[in-house]
């Protein structure tokens, strides 16, 4: 009962870092209606960069910031560079042109920083609270992940640039008859994208071990995630977001580990096949 | 001299032409109306007037100015504004919201404020739903807001699409009269419409589109006596 409980709590923390990462694929989806296969790219480029600020003497949550500053403008030049000119074109061209971005990432990554496991070595200790041992770390973690929700909400719904966010991907056209510049917007939206995957990274680099190619895992799961809770619907990442968690804290204590992603997928196709427009039922 | 002048336009979408040749001359401070049956390239021909669609040929000038390579974005800070075919709100922000995005360019902010209010006396209905989600009001509200939308933006020329379809005839009366209030704060109007009648009724002057060329134009009162008019378009 108490090993139940702990697993719950950690699945919990470590599930709202999730849907922080899963937050910066819905929102690239919800505005451009572009799946970023290069999400899980932006989330090892945070790993790395929180690693290699902290080697350097900054503490990672000091890093963090920087981190997620880097992530908002790479994520706005590559926008430029290689969204742009097929921003209109088919899906599939948008798809194909962050596929071909996450390959370059991942080659320049494997060739600089090679594929061995690092760690960031790093300890805020833990605490216990009746049978439940907390690494503070995580519970950082979530905290951050918490605030970064709330921010990105005052953000969307109470300033001028969040309210143009959210005009574009309502209605591109009449926002640009408007005199919005839906090129800015769409920018903006995917460097937001960039920067929320980057920091879930650096998140998750100060109490797991990772690679240049972990983020593909954390991609997977935030499709999973987005597809629970709605793509195009940031909030609904967030409760996606635990909802994974737990089932990753809880299906470990009845069957064995590697059988967690068979039923993280399985409940992906179902909710595809039942609910596909997520659990909580963006409508579009 | 003319606020906005459309200068033998042809367009079309890839292959398919769709004008052939449309001409237009707005007089500032006139209501002028475009009418045409369904499918002649009314909608094309302001898609083409807004900088959605680049004309094949011709120029379009506004107030003096080709415009016909400036984005569709900077055309509403130099005051010409459209209220499209079907609204085109921003269907999950709020009554509120929508009409502060019609106030996004350098144009209208500084006078959001006026607008606000000018748009509250003229539909007090939007004024009780402020907090409404756009896509959840009836399709008239609907379109009081999407033309109190138009007015936020401090417009000298406001173009409006097919204002009337499938409104009550009552509701449309009542918009065009709210156009006369517009019309006497010093807005020149345009209505593009497929409701011939009606539009003729309240405007100065008139175009009437076929196949992508205008095909007539004249006085409004003129063209309502126009006997091809009559047979063609009033059924008369």
């Amino acid at each position: 009962m108490d090993f139940l409980l702990a697993s719950l709590v950690d699945g919990l923390l470590i599930g709202s870092v999730y849907g922080l990462a899963a937050m910066g694929l819905t929102l690239i989806w919800g505005v451009m209606r572009v799946t970023n296969l290069a999400h899980g790219a932006f989330i090892a480029l945070g790993m790395f960069g929180v690693y290699g600020l902290f080697n350097g003497g900054f503490n990672p949550y000091v890093g963090l910031f920087l981190v997620a500053g880097c992530g908002l403008l790479v994520g706005i030049g590559i926008y430029y560079v290689a969204l742009h000119r097929v921003i209109n074109a088919p899906q599939l061209s948008t798809l194909l042109a962050t596929f071909a971005v996450n390959m370059i990432i991942l080659g320049v990554g494997t060739t600089l920083f090679s594929t061995s496991p690092r760690t960031i070595d790093f300890s805020l200790g833990s605490f216990s609270l009746g049978p439940i041992t907390v690494q503070n770390t995580r519970l950082l973690a979530a905290l951050a992940s918490g605030a970064i929700t709330g921010v990105l909400y005052l953000f969307l719904y109470r300033t001028r640039p969040g309210k143009y966010i959210r005009a574009v991907s309502s209605n591109r056209a009449a926002a640009e008859l408007m005199g919005i510049s839906s090129t800015h917007i769409l920018a903006l939206s995917f460097g937001l994208g960039a920067l929320l995957a980057a920091t879930a990274g650096g998140l998750i680099a100060t109490f797991f071990p990772f690679t240049i190619l972990s983020g593909d895992t954390y991609q997977l799961k935030s499709f999973v995630i987005g597809v629970m809770g709605g793509l195009g619907n940031p909030f609904g990442a967030l409760i996606g977001g635990l909802i994974l968690g737990l089932l990753e804290g809880l299906i470990p204590v009845v069957m064995p580990t590697t059988w967690v992603p068979v039923i993280e997928f399985l409940l992906f196709v179902i909710i595809l096949l039942v609910r596909p427009n997520g659990i909580l039922g963006a409508k579009r | 001299m003319p606020i906005l002048e459309v200068n033998d336009i042809t367009s079309g979408y890839g292959d398919v032409q769709i004008l052939w040749g449309a001409a237009l001359k707005l007089e500032p401070g006139l209501m002028t109306c475009l009418v045409g049956a369904n499918g002649v390239g009314k909608t094309t021909l302001l898609r083409t007037v807004m900088g959605q669609l680049r004309p094949w040929s011709g120029n379009v000038r506004f107030e003096g100015h080709d415009i016909s390579r400036l984005p569709a974005y900077k055309r509403a800070e130099r005051g010409l504004v459209l209220v499209p075919e079907g609204r085109q709100l921003f269907g999950d922000m709020s009554v509120l919201e929508n009409l502060e995005m019609g106030a996004t360019n350098r144009r209208g902010r500084p006078h959001l404020k006026r607008n606000l209010e000018r748009v509250f006396a003229m539909f007090p209905r939007l004024q009780d739903r402020l907090t409404q989600k756009a896509n959840t009001m009836s399709g008239g509200e609907q379109q009081m807001l999407a033309v109190g939308r138009g007015i936020m933006a401090e417009p000298t020329l406001l173009l409006i699409d097919e204002l009337s379809l499938g409104l009550a005839p009552v509701l449309v009366l009542q918009l065009f009269k709210n156009l006369q209030q517009l019309k006497a704060l010093g807005i020149t109007i345009m209505l593009v419409e497929q409701n011939v009648q009606m539009s003729l009724a309240v405007s100065d002057y008139g175009y009437v589109l076929a196949q992508g060329r205008t095909e007539l134009e004249g006085a409004a009162a003129t063209l309502m006596r126009d006997d091809h008019v009559r047979a063609a378009y009033l059924g008369l």
